[in-house]
């Protein structure tokens, strides 16, 4: 553990400090080299999939690229951002819808994946200023009214199909091998970077402002936090990370109907794998999401039971365990892929004197971990 | 030059309750004002019209030399007004250095390596350096104070509003009190200290005024205003210690 990420090293405190240097660093009891090599790891290794992998395994890597993507973005709205968010499938359709646009004007579909998504979030920004008048379960309807409204607007446009929707033009040319190949790569793309952005984003300053806000609203703003202004950011990065998600499933379905990409499950199963996982955690959605798609897998034919089974499983971990599946684990083992945590320590010991012991801190949720500071002078 | 803070006309009540009935006040860059008044006056009420969690029925505030009427307590606070709260409000699930690195980082406007060293400075002035990685949870009420007055200065204010900073503490934690906030005074920061424990602020302020039914009944130095007949009556029969220590 003496390998620590080194953020900074700051002068001395204060002139009477001038022996103590305070460095701080960003980490949780794993070593720090651990979450680059499997995110490494693991990138390789599903950038190597389409290599040895059937098609209709790759087509349901893909389900569980988008999936994960969403649950990740509603994670950042209510476990870090305390935004409940029913209606995410208005961005998810929204990025559908674009891509069907930007093709039926004559742009590759996957090239115009990031601008759907850009489109997505662009109209998120309305939205906020709309739905923000509002907290808490009206919050949570407003965000499905909107979403409700947006499918009727697509709904009764017929130049992208109306009700009954449109195929994607631009794709159909591609060998069903190449067009796997393509729809696997842009989603392992997507879910990447709605990872490493959700990471970004709560190692930030404006992650600071989100778990302060979440412990205390009026002491972060007297600190000089701007709730709101973090807020609207979540919400535009969320319906960027949904409309992506949903620009995947027009590339990877060829097609597009409003009744499905604005369909309330979408928000439905992203609030399951985060919430079976854990929220307010990383970890949660990527195994919420794995959970999910087991479940899925192995039930899908038990018609009704699967429901059931899915009902129960939530409902179970609700009152169990309020954090997740991940949350037991973290409360055990207190580990953290992705401390968020700020450590201080003082150097004002001799640079060969072992590092102040660490240990989880289990009341921060951050991953912070709790060691012995050195004296300040 | 204008005041830095200057309250004008200010009024505000909470249905029948009198908070403020047409207060002004004038505050000079680096003063130090103690407040006294009986429980309940409407002391706290005040920072929270000064420092945005409260709105004003009438009048104005002033800082720095413009109206800040419109800004929420985020824009004030990065305007240069810190505070405390009466009953600390930590961020539990945060440590204490990050609880202080926000101010650092919002109401300072400092990144990275700078948010860092001044959250650290902050830490070292309030001593609480030993402190900075437990959890914020963790604190006694003496360090929940001093986070309190740590994260004010981390926002590097020009007015530091203190709300009884110094209650329910020991002697020697008080005198450790007064001494980080005339550090902080002595540096500049103007402080305006709400406080009951009267040898507090008899060490800090060189000024005195007391609020009681919504109005400012006495303003002068210390010596003066506690000794004068109005705020000896408003605190007639009431527990608190007004005796001037020798
Ligand atoms: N948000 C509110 N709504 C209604 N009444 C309030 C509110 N906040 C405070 N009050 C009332 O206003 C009066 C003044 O309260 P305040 O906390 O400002 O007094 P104070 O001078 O700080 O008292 P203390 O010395 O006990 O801290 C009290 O009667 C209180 O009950
Ligand atoms: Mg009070």
């Amino acid at each position: 553990m003496s390998t620590t990420v080194t953020d900074a090293t700051v002068p001395p405190l204060a002139p009477t400090t001038a022996s103590s240097t305070l460095r701080v660093v960003r980490a949780s009891r794993l070593p720090n080299w651990l979450t680059p090599i499997l995110a490494a790891a693991g990138l390789g290794l599903l950038a190597f999939l389409p290599a040895f992998a059937p098609q209709s395994e790759t087509a349901l890597f893909v389900n569980v690229f988008v999936l994960l993507t969403m649950a990740l973005m509603w994670n950042l709205l209510a476990g870090y951002a305390g935004m409940v968010s029913i209606g995410q499938q208005a961005f998810v359709g929204l990025g559908a819808y674009g891509v069907l646009i930007f093709a039926k004007s004559g742009m590759e579909p996957v090239a115009s994946l990031p601008l759907a998504a850009i489109a997505a979030a662009i109209i998120a920004l309305p939205v906020s200023l709309l739905v923000f008048r509002l907290r808490g379960g009206y919050f949570a309807i407003a965000t499905w009214v909107v979403a409700d409204l947006a499918m009727q607007v697509i709904d009764s446009i017929s130049a992208v199909g109306g009700g009954t929707g449109e195929n994607v033009p631009g794709l159909s040319s591609l060998s069903p091998a190449a067009f796997g190949r393509v729809t696997y790569f842009a989603a392992l793309a997507v879910v990447a970077l709605a990872l490493a952005a959700s990471y970004g984003l709560l190692r930030s300053r404006l992650g600071l402002v989100l778990a302060a806000v979440r412990d205390d609203e009026v002491g972060a703003r007297s600190a000089g936090a701007r709730v709101m202004r973090a807020r609207r950011i979540v919400f535009v990065v969320a319906a960027l990370g949904c409309g992506a998600a949903g620009a995947l499933l027009a590339v990877s379905q060829l097609q597009v109907q409003p009744a499905s990409v604005f369909n309330v499950q979408w928000s439905a199963e992203m609030i399951f794998a985060t919430l079976i996982g854990g929220i307010g955690t990383l970890e949660g959605p990527i195994l919420g999401t794995v959970i999910f798609f087991v479940l899925q897998q192995n039930l899908a034919n038990d018609g009704a039971w699967y429901l059931i089974i899915f009902g129960s499983l939530a409902v179970l971990i609700a009152i169990w365990a309020p954090k997740g599946i991940f949350g037991l684990i973290d409360r055990r083992f207190a580990i953290s892929l992705f401390p968020l945590g700020h450590r201080v320590e003082h150097l004002s010991r001799p640079a060969s004197a072992p590092p102040a012991p660490v240990a989880a801190n289990p009341t921060s949720s951050r991953g912070g971990a709790v060691g012995a500071a050195g004296p300040p002078a | 030059m204008p005041p830095l803070l200057h309250l004008q006309d200010l009024s505000k009540r909470f249905g029948q309750v009198v908070i403020a009935d047409g207060l002004n006040l004038e505050v000079e860059p680096g003063a130090a004002v103690g407040i006294v008044g009986p429980n309940g006056a409407g002391k706290t009420s005040l920072f929270g019209l000064i420092s945005g969690d409260l709105r004003p029925d009438h009048g104005a505030v002033r800082f720095g030399g413009r109206t800040i009427n419109r800004l929420d307590g985020a824009a004030r606070c990065r305007a240069g007004i810190g505070r405390t709260y009466q009953v600390p409000r930590p961020f539990e699930g945060l440590t204490v250095f990050e609880n202080v690195l926000l101010a650092a980082q919002q109401g300072a406007g400092a990144k990275k390596n700078a948010s860092y060293a001044l959250a650290g400075q902050a830490l070292f002035r309030a001593r609480l350096s030993a402190e900075a990685n437990r959890s914020a949870a963790s604190l006694g009420l003496l360090q929940r104070k001093r986070l309190e007055v740590a994260r004010a200065l981390a926002s590097r204010p020009r007015l530091l509003l203190l709300d009884e900073v110094a209650g329910g503490l020991t002697d020697p934690e008080v005198r450790e009190l007064v001494e980080i906030v005339r550090a902080a005074n002595a540096d500049g920061v103007a402080i305006v200290w709400i406080e009951h424990v009267v040898r507090a602020l008899m060490a800090t302020v060189d000024r005195l005024v007391c609020l009681a039914g919504g109005r400012f009944i006495a303003d002068g130095t210390p010596t003066d205003v506690l000794a004068s007949p109005a705020v000896r009556e408003v605190y007639l029969g009431t527990a608190m210690d007004l005796e001037v220590p020798a």
